[in-house]
């Protein structure tokens, strides 16, 4: 992925072979710490709890991962164009409601059902990029809003009851495994191959990189900053709404109180992995490492029987943790803290 | 209690004498010289400030000004030579010492926090204080008084945002007077107001000097100078070539001394005789309050220079061409076709292409590499349907790189490690990767080496032996007559001379661009 060097001028011309390596040393820092804490961890809790070195937990690890990564890749990409998107946690919540009214109150069938849920979403996700991209007001406050009335109205036209979902093969299987492995970590790492394929290699994906990085200099040079704010968050939005298809199918239900918080398990995860809030570079990889980093503290806090409520403690110190070990490795790297 | 502005309504008065001298002058540098990397900003430079005396400092960019300025207000200490502020020796860089010596500096860049009052911008930091916070009633009036004292009328209770730009400017400056100096340093106080504003600026410096307080005044207008001010020191390669009395100085002897003897690098356009037809014509463009009527063609392979000086319009007049901004008046056509008002996207598909003056904040891309800086103004040519070809952006970024000489280690390597002039010309070269015919470039050797100016400059006249129409906007007169076929002047808001090759002559530019009748935007 792309650079995590050099306040822009700052270093005219300083040795650009040395500056070249340094560079991707910074990167393979960032990955590489990561890789080496997440084996670090899994030993350790291996060893402190033997339980969780069973293979039925490790794929069940996969399987939780995948309830923050198939919205993190999106999420990814949105922190790299200097956007954020609170919304996904109420989003998932209200697409899994709404999947399963279409679904069994209004009678729509399930493949109606699905392909609605995941055009809503992305319609709902580009209505937030164009209020911020033709009109300005920050992605922050809109997917605030966003956040609060879609759980709203999750819960108001559920009374805050599951709704129950007809039995089907496809649901079933989707909330599954196939084989030993949740059908949802394949469609998690499936996912991750396309969006490290758009960040990479697609003209999308670059616009992305380049409105995060300088977003007057991209709009001079003819990028469509306001399309591809839109088509970024309409992104975000469908991620979100598959999302909550896939937890529909775990619970066999749509429910307007599922996946509280994963907004912030997905900032989280995507900042761990080194992608810069401020926008202009960030990593897949990155984010990867960083939602099966929260999953593994996640899990293994569970097994060793840790108080639940100090588990969101330790989580938090954890957290800002891995970020400060971050940003000392990319200064360290050369880098100007900016 | 805070430190003294609301002291009493006689502080301008009594500023003199604050540093106890009586009539000696006010500041005073002897012999100094100040080397940075590689480049000798100031070599003996001899000047001295009597009390109540404006003082006109001028010299083309790079010239020594700033340095000087930075000297008188302590933020810089010279390698040889002493600073004297007051009869005191300033013996190192110490801007709070030089602030205590009676020395305040209103810069180009205002200062002022817009969403907080004109009072309190006049109080910054240094409120008065009653029972439960500020005293807002002493503060009004303190403010008020402060405003009075220079004679500006401006409701000490609006947010400053609210105000203009010149008004805004006069309260930086009532807040820098407040303090009750003894020298006042305006750099380019005028430089983004409007003609008619400039006035303003002036009767208050007229108050100031009336008060006892000495000025050292930069600008690039001559004629506000001659307004303002007696005596002018001219600047030029970090000397003092002579201090002059303006009266008895014409504006032809002042540019002489600016520029000295022609110190030319590269040898002068020599006129080709043959341009092609007019791609781009410019028709009556006004844009208030910077552009009054500006008419001018630019032609099928060759260089236009348009020159002016800071605030003359020019950044106006190309954000016109390229559609981003609408004119109050006149159109711009390119071949034929409407850009003006049509936005950004309409300008580009006709073949413009756009170069910013602020190549760090609107020019390039840090992160992104070299490669991917060029290609972004056409992702077609390197890509199908949306996916990147990889060989093909190698390809097209290698052939810009070749093109245009770009050092860079790897075409991957991330623009913001580049040096400047590198950076510069990655983008320019983006338009060619993009086909443009036509090249606008604001201020394309700003902040560049001088070998890397000499090959933009080269590159320059390759483009237009191809054909293209390039526009090089330039507020230094004296590399006009390197690169450009034809040179226009842009000031007071219209074209106030042209100048075909090889008979571009920089004095006359110069003495164009800088011999502008305040309020003769309207003229």
């Amino acid at each position: 992925m792309t650079a995590v060097q050099t306040a822009p001028g700052s270093t005219p011309a300083a040795a650009p072979e040395r500056e070249r390596r340094g560079r991707l040393t910074t990167q393979q820092l960032n990955e590489a710490g990561l890789a080496v804490a997440l084996v670090v961890l899994v030993v350790a809790l291996s060893i402190a709890a033997p339980r969780f070195a069973s293979v039925a937990n490790l794929w069940a690890i996969l399987g939780d991962a995948a309830l923050v990564g198939i919205v993190a890749w999106a999420g990814t990409l949105v922190v790299v164009a200097g956007e954020i998107d609170l919304s996904v946690g109420p989003a998932v919540a209200f697409w899994s409601v709404v999947l399963a009214k279409m679904d069994s109150s209004w009678g729509w069938g399930l493949v109606p059902a699905l392909i609605g849920t995941l055009v809503g979403g992305a319609l709902v996700g580009a209505f937030a990029g164009w209020l911020r991209g033709r009109f300005g007001v920050p992605s922050f406050i809109v997917t605030l809003g966003l956040w609060s009335s879609m759980r709203g109205l999750a819960q108001f036209i559920t009374n805050a009851l599951p709704v129950p979902i007809d039995d089907s093969s496809f649901m079933d299987t989707l909330g599954g495994k196939i084989g030993p492995v949740p059908t949802s970590a394949i469609l998690m790492f499936v996912l991750f191959a396309v969006f490290a394929f758009v960040a990479r290699r697609t003209t999308f994906g670059r616009s992305v990189f380049a409105v995060g990085g300088n977003a007057r200099a991209a709009m001079l040079t003819g990028i469509r900053v306001t399309r591809v704010r839109v088509v970024l968050f309409a992104l975000s939005g469908m991620m979100a709404a598959l999302l909550g298809i896939v937890f529909a199918a775990r619970l066999s239900s749509g429910n307007s109180g599922a996946a509280s918080g994963l907004e912030f398990s997905v900032i989280a995860a995507v900042v761990i992995g080194g992608t810069a809030l401020t926008g202009g570079r960030g990593s897949m990889l990155g984010t990867l490492l960083g939602v099966l980093f929260i999953t593994v503290i996640g899990n293994g806090l569970v097994i060793l029987g840790v108080n639940s409520y100090f588990q969101d403690v330790v989580r938090g110190a954890l957290i800002v943790g891995a970020v400060l070990i971050n940003v000392l490795l990319s200064r360290r790297g050369g880098a100007a803290a900016t | 209690m805070t430190g003294g502005p609301a002291a009493g309504p006689d502080v301008v008065a009594g500023a003199g004498p604050r540093t106890g001298t009586g009539t000696g002058p006010v500041a005073v540098l002897a012999g100094v010289s100040k080397r940075y990397v590689g480049v000798q900003a100031l070599s003996g430079v001899d000047l001295s400030i009597a009390p109540g005396e404006v003082r006109a400092l001028l010299g083309k960019n790079g010239a020594g000004k700033s340095t000087v300025i930075r000297m008188l207000a302590g933020a810089e200490s010279p390698d040889e030579g002493t600073v004297t502020l007051g009869g005191q020796r300033l013996d190192r860089a110490d801007v709070q010492a030089a602030q205590a010596l009676g020395v305040r500096t209103v810069y180009q860049e205002l200062t002022l926090i817009p969403d907080m009052t004109v009072a309190e911008n006049l109080f910054m930091g240094n409120w008065p204080r009653g029972r439960g916070g500020i005293d807002q009633r002493a503060m009004r009036a303190g403010a008020e008084r402060a405003l009075q004292r220079i004679g500006v009328r401006v409701d000490p209770r609006r947010p400053v945002g609210e105000l203009s730009i010149a008004d805004q400017q006069l309260v930086e400056i009532a807040r820098a007077v407040n303090d009750g100096p003894a020298l006042l340093i305006l750099d380019e106080p005028t430089s983004s107001l409007a003609a008619a504003e400039v006035e303003q600026v002036l009767q208050v410096v007229d108050t100031i000097r009336a008060a006892g307080v000495a000025v050292v005044y930069v600008s690039h207008r001559v004629a506000e100078i001659r307004r303002v001010a007696e005596t002018a020191t001219v600047m030029r390669d970090g000397r003092v070539v002579d201090t002059v009395v303006l009266a008895d100085t014409s504006d032809t002897d002042v540019v002489h001394m600016m520029l000295g003897v022609s110190e030319a690098q590269t040898a002068p356009v020599r006129d080709r005789g043959t341009r092609g037809r007019a791609l781009v014509t410019v028709r009556g463009v006004a844009v208030a309050p910077k552009l009054a009527d500006v008419s001018f063609d630019v032609h099928e392979g060759e260089v236009l220079g348009i020159a002016g000086v800071l605030g003359s319009g020019r950044t106006e007049l190309l954000e016109v061409m390229t559609g981003l901004r609408r004119p109050d008046a006149g159109e711009v056509q390119v071949d034929g076709e409407r850009v003006d008002g049509r936005g950004l996207a309409a300008a580009l598909r006709l073949g413009v292409g756009m170069t910013p003056e602020d190549r760090k904040n609107n020019g390039v891309i840090p992160d992104l590499g070299v490669d991917e800086n060029i290609v972004l103004t056409d992702w077609g040519a390197v890509s199908s349907r949306g996916v990147l070809n990889r060989g093909r952006l190698a390809t097209a970024a290698r052939a810009t790189i070749a093109s245009m000489s770009v050092k860079t280690a790897s075409p991957r390597s991330p623009i913001g490690t580049l040096s400047g002039g590198n950076q510069q010309k990655v983008v320019i070269g983006r338009w060619l990767h993009a086909g443009s015919r036509v090249l606008l470039l604001d201020e394309p050797t700003r902040g560049v080496d001088v070998q890397a100016k000499a090959q933009i400059y080269e590159l320059l006249r390759g483009l237009a032996a191809e054909g293209k129409a390039v526009v090089f906007v330039s507020s230094e007169m004296d590399e006009l007559n390197l690169v450009c076929d034809r040179a226009v002047v842009l000031a007071g808001g219209r074209i106030v001379a042209e100048q075909v090759a090889p008979q571009i002559e920089t004095d006359k530019l110069l003495l164009a661009a800088i011999a502008e009748q305040p309020g003769g935007g309207t003229r």
